[in-house]
């Protein structure tokens, strides 16, 4: 076993609160576990040695970081520093809003998101039963039945040199709920982050998510979304991508009533010797159910791109519709991508279909803007540009699209090209 | 509808019969004894037992591979005899005349012309009989074109330089868990070598055909062909129909040298076991290719057979310009478990690759198709394309696709689509409109779904495919 992993565990033992029963739950499927080596399918190519370098006896740091504004994007700000959440209610919230911290909740309250948490994520991510048996400080959020919330939730979180630190937010959407969540990392010290949230969608609920994975550099951050949609779900999701040490996101869409809609887009900017390793899966339990799933990648200089997409549609799913396109750019001779799209299909009347292309940007198109006097350089940049800015213009909400294209453009004009 | 389909499916398996040939068979077993019974029974050299017993000992090392989607009980290795021969064949027959009358009669029973005279002209075929070759036909002609086909028992003995170089060098042992195992206790096989600049003036075949009861067969094919040559092959495979699963552990090896052509085509009809999956044979096989300068390989196969399927022929794309080919009809039924693929290695420059890979899922049956397309940071221009269609007749089965895509030049193109549906009702009505029953109408979609790979066949074969599928869909509209 790592030692890494054998000191987590040790840790979790000795913890004594409200969310014992399911840290013995997860720290003794730990126990069993092997630690993944590149004979493991989920952890083929990417290796975990980042892990391993962080000491539990190492000095935490104070905390730099500080939550930036998104520019003309209002919203309601849940923000954890070290793993600890410090959201302080201003004013109301909307109507219809509940945002619990479960530490100081009734234990009536605690006992019930028992029941929630871990029910939405499945039980085979190895870090998120490292979160289970860890993680500090549990939030759950409620929208009620019928309710609208205008505002945005974001939930940012901040870490601090050579942290190791565990957040985890449930969410919970009503029936004919609608909500928007943003999901914020960014940073790029020595750290070392899980972040796992899930989201239960009742009947008919509309949940706009977006998941914005920016650390880089030394980041150390694996975590999951996890999405449950009941019947006439809808969910619209996009998740954004900067590589750092390394950087592991896996996504659960699971389709448990009928009629439900997920729309997923996601795409990832790699430079230097960045790691990012995308895992979705989509599982199709039940009749009817449609799923678009669009992911980009750009891998540059030395980075190193994994996307593993998995289209599960289990015996009834009947008339099911899913379909995902991948589409990757390989910018130097150094860099590799490494992509897996997947269907396993169990039911015969089905539409499925999947897509996956490696290349490098058109040469037809470089050639096209050079003569016409655009530098080569900038040339590149439209065309990566061009290349992610489809998924950008798909975005729901238009300042928080605002707000990207800058982060991106500035990110493309840094990008080591050879 | 699926119990009609079912119901439909329970057809015979034509080459299920049971040859009465008096048969010396091995105990069941595996040990270094019967490794060094094996090779003396072969009249080995001793620098082959030398590689067999380190075969040996690697396997023992290794573990078996578990990540195919495929579910089977584990197989007992020890149960299993390792050689059986007709007894007929000790004293080697020098002619067909020689050979065992109800051999012969096995042969013609299952289509496959021995009897040169009778043979549609241009097939020259090696037939192996659980783990002895018992007939080659057509050697002199091919001799004259210095064409070397024979089996790899004799190869062993008359071309040691050529068997010694390349012999395991496409397929090393350590390869895999049953590559190691076919290493250490192959029985027999073909060896195939075309000289420079030949063209192979006739296809060359090799028919196998497991027989006796508790057998396993571990056959070992070699393919050399030198600068400039051009050969077919093709290769058919059947088994009675047996209560046990029977395993067969196949290596198959190819090399093309610089500017040569080599097509490898296999229609592969194993008995698949009853409709509950009971019997059947377990196919795993390690098929390769390594293709020099401007070299090209292709393969085809058309698999019905096996209770489960575990084969990716591949290619590895080791000069500039060279090429890989695979195209693959993949029919499961019953409770058939095919994971089937391939993988396309590219090393050098411009080397190009295309997959074609149709699985049609029937019965209760799990079809997979498993790939790997790998662009190594060298292969400047490399390009490569792959599609992937899977059919699904009734509701009980299941197809899925595994492609892995791993690129590292940025110069290289790589696109790779699947798509996943069934007969649909527009289909089926148009034909049943025009006046054809929808058993005929289901086999014209099947076969028109196919036809990309069907064209890629000999002749022969083609026609063969045709007619095997057809039966294999038999009833399979309800």
């Amino acid at each position: 076993m790592s030692k890494w992993l054998a000191n987590a565990i040790e840790q979790a033992s000795s913890k004594q609160d409200w969310f014992q029963p399911l840290r013995a739950q997860a720290i003794q499927s730990l126990a069993e576990i092997t630690w993944p080596t590149r004979k493991t399918e989920a952890w083929k190519y990417t290796s975990l040695r980042a892990v391993e370098r962080f000491k539990q006896e190492a000095e935490i740091k104070k905390l730099r970081d500080s939550v930036t504004t998104i520019d003309e994007f209002d919203a309601i700000e849940l923000v954890f520093e070290n793993g600890h959440c410090q959201f302080q209610q201003i004013g109301d919230l909307p109507k219809g809003l509940t945002i619990v911290k479960l530490n100081e909740a009734s234990s009536e309250m605690q006992s019930f998101a028992l029941q929630k948490f871990s029910s939405v994520k499945p039980k085979r991510h190895l870090f998120g039963l490292i979160n289970d048996a860890l993680v500090p400080d549990l939030v759950y959020i409620k929208v009620a039945d019928q309710a609208v919330i205008d505002k945005p939730i974001r939930i940012t979180s901040l870490l601090s040199e050579q942290a190791q630190v565990h957040t985890r937010v449930f969410v919970e959407l009503g029936q004919q709920a609608k909500a928007c969540i943003v999901e914020h990392y960014k940073g790029e010290l020595e750290c070392l982050n899980t972040g796992f949230i899930e989201y239960s969608l009742a009947n008919e609920s509309c949940l706009e998510h977006y998941r914005f994975a920016l650390q880089s550099g030394k980041a150390v951050s694996i975590g999951g979304s996890h999405f449950e949609l009941a019947e006439c779900a809808d969910l619209n999701s996009t998740v954004v991508g900067f590589g750092s040490d390394l950087s592991r996101l896996d996504i659960d869409v699971i389709h448990s009533g009928e009629r439900a809609f997920a729309k997923l887009n996601a795409f990832y900017l790699l430079d230097n010797k960045e790691t990012f390793d995308l895992h979705t899966t989509i599982e199709h339990a039940v009749p009817n159910g449609t799923t678009e799933e669009n992911v980009r990648i750009i891998a540059g200089d030395k980075a190193k791109a994994v996307f593993n997409g998995r289209i599960h549609i289990h015996r009834d799913a009947q008339k099911t519709l899913a379909e995902l396109n991948n589409r990757n750019l390989l910018m130097s001779h150094d860099a590799e991508i490494n992509t897996k799209p997947e269907l396993e299909i169990y039911a015969d009347d089905v539409r499925c279909a999947h897509g996956a292309t490696v290349a490098e940007i058109d040469k037809k198109a470089m050639y096209y803007l050079q003569s016409r006097g655009v530098p080569k350089e900038q040339a590149q940049v439209m065309l990566n540009f061009g290349f992610i800015n489809e998924l950008i213009d798909e975005m729901p909400n238009q300042a928080l699209a605002q707000w990207l294209r800058p982060q991106m453009k500035k990110r493309f004009a840094a990008m080591k090209v050879k | 509808m699926t119990e009609q389909i079912d119901k439909a499916l329970e057809r015979e398996y034509e080459a299920g019969f049971v040859s009465d040939v008096e048969s010396e068979t091995f105990e069941p077993g595996l040990n270094e004894d019967i490794i060094r019974r094996i090779s003396t029974m072969k009249g080995e050299p001793e620098w082959m037992l030398e590689a067999r017993l380190k075969a040996f000992n690697t396997w023992l090392e290794m573990e078996e591979p578990d990540w195919a989607l495929v579910d089977y009980a584990k197989i007992d290795f020890q149960a299993i005899s390792y050689y059986s021969a007709p007894k007929s064949m000790k004293d080697k027959p020098k002619s067909l005349d020689e050979v065992d009358p109800e051999l012969l009669r096995t042969y013609e029973k299952l289509g496959i012309p021995l009897v040169e005279q009778q043979m549609l002209a241009g097939v020259a075929v090696d037939a192996v009989f659980d783990s002895v070759s018992v007939v080659t036909t057509f050697r002199e002609k091919l001799e004259e074109a210095g064409v070397i086909f024979c089996p790899i028992s004799e190869a062993v003995h008359a071309y040691p330089e050529l068997v010694k170089q390349y012999l395991g060098s496409v397929v090393p042992t350590k390869d895999n868990y049953y590559a190691a195992l076919n290493a250490a206790v192959f029985t027999d096989g073909s060896f195939v070598y075309i000289p420079k600049g030949t063209r192979c003036p006739m296809e060359l075949s090799t028919y196998f055909r497991i027989n006796e009861q508790n057998t396993g067969q571990f056959e070992r094919t070699l393919i050399v062909a030198d600068e400039g040559s051009y050969v077919s092959y093709l290769e058919g495979c059947t088994a009675p129909q047996r209560d046990e699963n029977q395993l067969h552990a196949a290596v198959v090896e190819l090399v093309a040298l610089d500017d040569a052509e080599i097509k490898y085509s296999t229609v592969q009809n194993w008995y698949p076991g009853d409709e509950n999956g009971k019997g059947g044979i377990y196919n795993f096989v390690t098929k390769r290719g390594i293709c020099h300068t401007n070299a090209k390989i292709s393969w085809t196969q058309v698999e019905t057979g096996s209770a489960v399927t575990w084969k990716y022929p591949s290619c590895i794309l080791k000069g500039d310009n060279s090429i890989g080919e695979f195209y693959s009809v993949a029919l499961t039924r019953g409770a058939q478990q095919a994971d089937t693929g391939t993988k396309m290695i590219h090393l050098g420059k411009n080397t190009r690759s295309t997959i074609i890979s149709k699985g049609i899922s029937a019965g209760r049956s799990n079809n997979s198709y498993r790939g790997l397309v790998r662009m190594n940071s060298c292969a400047d221009g490399a390009r490569n394309f792959t599609q992937c269609d899977s059919l699904l007749i009734g509701d009980q089965c299941g197809a899925h696709t595994f492609p892995y895509v791993e690129s590292r030049n940025p110069s290289a193109i790589v696109e790779h689509e699947a798509t996943t549906s069934k007969v649909s009702d527009e289909q089926m009505f148009l034909c049943q409109q025009r006046g054809l029953d929808p058993e005929k109408a289901v086999s014209m979609i099947v076969n028109g779904f196919c036809k990309e790979v069907f064209k890629e066949l000999p002749m022969e074969f083609a026609v063969e495919a045709g007619k095997l599928l057809e039966i294999s869909l038999e009833g399979s509209v309800g």
